[in-house]
């Protein structure tokens, strides 16, 4: 079942001639994991903030084309320190700010914000004043806050910028998990090698348009490694000269070795 | 006594009632009446660490700094006064400033913004404009916090914070614009950001922890307003009989 | 014959109040090296970095830059020697256009205006920024506010360069104009501290790893010994890049963990393979 759905988007954003996203049609359906890959300004943030109605809608500008969205949906941003309450005294009130805001029974928050708090392994942190945590703890905890509010879409925006190497591969299995459990979720991110794990499809975006759409094995293309887009051992493959199809990850390359 | 406590209102009720009386009570008694419940009031402990930046400096009593605060915050007026008034209406003036300061600097230490939330989503006020309020309190630690990071920074580009007043001067300068600057982007930010965290008009917010409101603080609270309304008439009113 | 260090940590130990961050940590760094600090989240990386620029004082022990004791210096006094970029600098920035901003350090310190231009004027091209001098810094995307902010420090022209997650949201151009721009000057004798996440970063660019874990130094050798072995780094929290990880399944000989090394011996090995 599709959970959104870009049928010819262009978006300008407010007083800017050239548009950030050219004719972008784009699928995401319930259950799979669709990752953004592009250089920078190639307009993946833009696409994510379509995604989840913050543009036009938030931020102003002019969208051609039409977007449909089933489900509602959650968005962390690049910067989540910006996405903190401010008036959270404890890591699980500021989970459960959300929940609160869209009025549900205090019983269905508590429950939402124990998973969440669960998931992201913040249940030591719980009483801690968001106020003091590192930014990779405050990313978490954002991260849980919007998966509290159990949106059907799930857009993430660079989540593990902030995280170390653990954090960031608990995130990774968290994200298969929501997409196991019927979520859809949608994400851009620079961690090209952690894609072959955790995305369905990967999108290629260059200049506001998408280039290439396939799956995870995209990251091996010749194209994309030149582009500066593959993952680091298709990369490196490349660069030793041999033969293609390139290897994804270290387990296809000890494969391919023997 | 915790003034954290007390009802989001309450905590309300009185630092308007303090700055109202200073300004309605005649100088100098009343002022300084007023004025020194303020004072004492700043040193009450039951502020949360957060609110006051005491997290970062351990070493100093919670009721300390915030007093502190206040002093430092309305001595630069006490210089204007001296410089415009002569000594009897600087002290009138100047006392009532620094209960309006000292009121103000003790319920942004003291009101936890999110108690006052719940308290007037209890009360039946829309989300948004309690939270704009809240937001309001919550600004001036935040500030305080961006100040601080601000200023190091600088610190570590070379700039250095003491010496004499023009070089105070020009690293006040050398703050002040950052941090509006920010203050303003980070404005933008927000609005963004609330948006993400479901604030949609129209729905009602549940109430996660709404504050007690006995009836001891409700009566409370009206004697505020009639001391005020009482003050109000005996100084303006009554006179025109006498 | 030993150039007298950079930096210098003895025996340094700080808490937060009663919550300690470090414990008895030393090192020594030289002239031109490049020394990556890595660790979990939480393991007192960004506690190290604030001690070096003088802005906390170690309850134990020293920290000497150069022969200046931190505890003896003030923030600003360091910035002589130290030029420091914290996690989220471009938050920091202050003046109405780049340029402003990057010439505020030399100028700081006292410089006469040609030296502040020719140091700032150095700092912008490092980093391919010139074109943008004339712009005022929110009006660039984050990515480059952290170039502006990087280039803040250059212009102090320091010994040392103290960098806190200088590569994160960039992306690999970007990257490689970061990287270009710290090797030139540490190729001219600037020393080179940089907490990083990326530990391909690491292996590329910073000959040098110290661990932090749980507020102790864990270990102090050269990257290319360290980054490939999965073993010792995973008790640390951390995980061999892809690159250093694909030469060690591989076995290639030397195990070299940088990426145009790794390249080279695939190639090689590959070849000899053909080989009839």
């Amino acid at each position: 079942m599709k959970s959104l759905t870009l049928d010819h988007v262009s978006f300008w954003y407010p007083a800017t001639a050239s548009p950030a996203l050219r004719d972008v049609s784009l699928e995401v359906v319930q259950g799979e994991v669709v990752a953004l890959v592009g250089a920078l300004g190639a307009g993946a943030s833009t696409l994510l903030l379509v995604a989840a109605d913050l543009a036009p809608r938030v931020i102003g500008g002019r969208l051609a084309g039409t977007v449909a969205r089933r489900d509602r949906s959650g968005i962390v941003l690049p910067t989540p320190w910006t996405q903190a309450s401010g008036m959270a005294f404890t890591v699980r009130d500021e989970v459960a700010f959300g929940p609160a805001n869209l009025g549900w029974p205090a019983h269905e928050i508590a429950r939402q914000v124990d998973r969440a708090l669960e998931r992201l392994e913040l249940v030591p942190l719980a009483s801690r004043d968001p106020a003091t945590l590192s930014g990779g703890e405050l990313q978490r905890v954002i991260i849980a806050a919007i998966l509290a509010m159990d949106p059907g879409l799930v857009v993430l925006d660079e989540p593990a910028a902030e995280l170390d190497a653990e954090s960031a591969r608990t995130l990774w299995r968290l994200i298969r998990l929501l997409a196991k459990e019927g979520k859809a979720v949608l994400l851009a991110t620079s961690a090209l090698d952690a894609l072959p794990e955790v995305a369905d499809r990967v999108v290629w975006l260059e200049n506001g348009a998408v280039r290439a759409v396939g799956t995870p094995d995209l990251l091996a293309d010749v194209a994309v490694c030149d582009a500066g887009l593959g993952t680091s051992v298709a990369t490196v493959w490349r660069a030793g000269g041999l033969r293609e199809p390139y290897p994804l990850t270290v387990a296809d390359a000890v494969q391919r070795w023997r | 006594m915790t003034g954290g406590r007390l009802h989001p209102f309450t905590l309300l009720a009185i630092a308007a009632a303090l700055p109202a009386l200073a300004w309605i009570l005649p100088a100098p008694d009343g002022p300084a009446a007023t004025l020194v419940v303020a004072l004492v009031l700043t040193l009450t402990p039951g502020a949360s660490p957060a609110l006051t930046g005491i997290a970062s400096s351990p070493g100093w009593r919670r009721g300390l700094v915030v007093f502190r605060t206040a002093l430092l915050t309305a001595a630069p007026f006490w210089l204007f006064l001296l410089l415009l008034h002569d000594v009897p209406t600087t002290i009138a003036i100047g006392l009532r400033i620094t209960t309006m300061v000292a009121s103000f600097v003790w319920l942004v230490a003291t009101l936890e913004p999110a108690r006052l939330v719940e308290a007037m989503i209890a009360a039946g006020w829309s989300a948004s404009i309690a939270y704009l309020l809240a937001a309001t309190l919550s600004a001036v630690p935040v500030l305080k916090a961006r100040a601080r990071r601000i200023v190091e920074a600088q610190r570590c580009r070379g700039l250095s914070p003491r010496g004499g007043i023009a070089a105070r001067l020009r690293a006040l300068r050398a703050l002040a614009l950052p941090l509006v600057l920010s203050a303003l982007h980070e404005v933008d930010e927000r609005a963004l950001a609330l948006e993400t965290r479901g604030l949609v008009p129209g729905i009602r917010r549940t109430p996660l922890a709404p504050p007690r409101d006995p009836a001891v603080e409700q009566a409370a609270r009206w004697v505020l307003l009639l001391a005020c309304l009482a003050a109000l008439a005996r100084r303006f009113i009554v006179p025109r009989f006498i | 014959m030993a150039l007298s260090p950079v930096l210098r940590l003895d025996g340094v130990s700080f808490s937060y109040g009663a919550v300690p961050a470090l414990a008895a940590v030393s090192f020594a760094i030289a002239p031109g090296e490049r020394v990556a600090l890595v660790g979990r989240n939480g393991a007192g990386k960004s506690t190290l970095v604030r001690l070096v620029a003088g802005l906390e004082r170690p309850n134990h022990g020293a920290v000497w830059v150069g022969d200046w004791d931190t505890r003896d210096c003030a923030p600003e006094q360091l910035a002589r020697r130290i030029g420091s970029m914290f996690q989220h600098a471009d938050q920091q920035l202050f003046a109405s256009t780049v340029r402003d901003d990057v010439s505020f350090g030399p100028r700081a310190l006292g410089l006469g205006e040609r030296e502040v231009e020719r140091r700032t004027d150095h700092a912008l091209e490092d980093l391919d920024l010139t074109s943008h001098a004339a712009h005022h810094p929110y009006d660039l995307p984050p990515a480059f506010r952290k170039l502006a902010a990087l280039a803040g420090a250059l212009a102090l022209e320091p010994t040392l360069l103290v960098l806190d997650e200088p590569t994160v949201g960039l992306d690999r151009a970007l990257r490689a104009r970061v990287t270009r721009a710290l090797r030139e000057r540490s190729a001219a004798g600037v020393a080179l501290l940089v907490i990083t996440h990326d530990l391909t970063f690491a292996a590329e660019t910073l000959e040098r790893v110290l661990v932090l874990d749980r507020g102790r130094l864990a270990c102090d050798e050269r990257s290319a010994g360290l980054v490939g072995d999965a073993t010792r780094l995973e008790p640390l929290g951390l995980v061999p890049p892809p690159v250093a990880a694909l030469s060690a399944a591989l076995d290639l000989p030397g195990r070299p963990v940088r990426g145009a090394e790794v390249a080279r011996e695939l190639a090689r090995v590959a070849r000899g393979r053909l080989a009839p």
